[in-house]
């Protein structure tokens, strides 16, 4: 299939930690909105991917993640969102195959980090209740992008945005924002150092994990959609 | 000074003009654009290019088409035009070269060694965004002046410099004082 996950399921130069999962304790929460579920939790996959503060989309068993690396300024992410998002979710996500991890990976400016914290904040408001609301902003922020740094991505635009999504509280977001924003972001530089250890050096970019055979591929760029089905099947399969 | 400046601009005007002198050169320099362009594009996101082509080569197209819409949307319609006028630059070099090369008589080392120089070093300013990309520095085309535009620039005038440097291949040129040929 690809060269890269051929590479990391054959084990080929790329070998990732044994499985570990260090809490299995916090409270999952998760919603439903068209028929997607997503959940809080905090672990750290065998992979060593920590999964709390991050929005898990899917069944928490279904046996393959895919760990997707984004920034809200990047044209090639809003591809994707496009064209495979959308069949990856009908396909594997609903009918229980993969569940979906959301990491940031701000690098393309300081407005991406801007998104970023806030897509956190988003995350921490709605994780309690209706979290599918999370994907609704999600799309609302990818489908408002606009030219880099052109001021699309600032906090106060951003805040418009959020207004306008049903089930998401923009103040809320904005109190998170004033009160949790450093802390974030210190959290969100973490999770961009670590993706420089899975060879990551652009977006969007995906991690596939088997938890149970604890093989991983890695797909980089916004590929069409046969391609994320054939690495999925060959991941869940490994 | 005056002089030289002329020199060196009829010289371009001449070797920009040799590619358009037939068929065969016309289409060899399309060609060489065509595939400047396809390298340059790819380069621009080295990993995902790999893993498309290494799959199935039919993603050629596929790949090209997303990365031209991902750089003109990622860096501007400037920063497109001058990858586009850089391949086109390059397939009029590479067909000047090899004209060079032919009428010298095939072995010159001397036509050689005044080609390759030039496009190596345009070559590596060209396409320094692919380099970055490939050597881990995430992002560091956007954090350089105009998105990286004065890079793709630096190459254009290392192109240029060459062409009005070789000038028109079949013709003999006397050596100037700035050290033409």
């Amino acid at each position: 299939m690809l060269g890269g996950i051929g590479t990391l399921v054959a084990g080929g130069g790329v070998v990732y930690g044994a499985s570990r999962l260090d809490s299995d304790s916090a409270e999952p929460t998760s919603s439903e909105s068209n028929r997607t579920q997503f959940h809080s939790r905090s672990e750290t996959t065998g992979l060593g991917i920590e999964l709390g503060g991050h929005p898990i989309m899917g069944e928490m068993d279904a046996p393959v993640d895919v760990y997707y690396w984004s920034d809200y300024q990047c044209p090639f992410c809003r591809r994707f969102e496009a064209d495979s998002f959308p069949k990856i979710v009908e396909n594997h996500v609903r009918p229980g195959t993969v569940r979906f991890v959301f990491i940031q990976y701000p690098y393309l400016s300081e407005s991406s980090m801007t998104a970023a914290v806030m897509d956190r904040c988003v995350w921490r408001q709605v994780r309690g209740g209706d979290a599918a609301r999370y994907l609704d902003w999600h799309s609302a922020v990818f489908d408002a992008q606009g030219e880099k740094n052109s001021g699309w991505a600032s906090a106060e635009n951003l805040l418009e945005i959020t207004a306008n999504v049903e089930g998401v509280d923009a103040d809320a977001v904005e109190t998170c924002l004033d009160s949790h924003g450093t802390e974030i972001e210190a959290a969100i530089e973490t999770d961009v150092q670590q993706a420089s250890q899975y060879g990551i050096r652009g977006s969007p970019a995906f991690v596939l994990y088997n938890r149970e055979s604890d093989k991983a591929g890695k797909i980089v760029g916004a590929q069409p959609y046969e391609r994320f089905d054939s690495a999925i099947s060959k991941v869940k399969n490994a | 000074m005056n002089d030289a400046v002329d020199a060196h601009i009829s010289r371009f005007v001449a070797a920009f003009g040799y590619p358009f002198t037939s068929t065969g050169r016309t289409v060899a320099t399309f060609a060489f654009a065509a595939v400047t362009y396809a390298l340059l594009i790819l380069s621009s996101f080295p990993t995902y290019s790999m893993q498309m082509l290494t799959t199935d080569l039919g993603y050629l197209d596929e790949a090209i088409v997303a990365l031209t819409a991902n750089t003109y949307q990622s860096v501007g319609a400037v920063a497109l035009g001058l990858i586009v006028v850089y391949a086109v630059l390059t397939g009029i070099a590479l067909t000047t070269a090899i004209g060079r090369i032919r009428h010298a008589g095939g072995t010159s080392a001397r036509g050689l060694s005044s080609v390759l120089p030039g496009l190596l070093a345009s070559g590596c300013a060209s396409c320094g965004a692919g380099l970055l990309g490939t050597l881990g520095f995430v992002g560091a085309l956007s954090m350089l002046p105009f998105d990286g535009n004065l890079l793709r620039l630096a190459g254009l005038l290392l192109l240029v410099a060459y062409l009005s440097r070789l000038g028109d291949p079949r013709r003999c040129t006397i050596p100037s004082a700035t050290g033409g040929e």
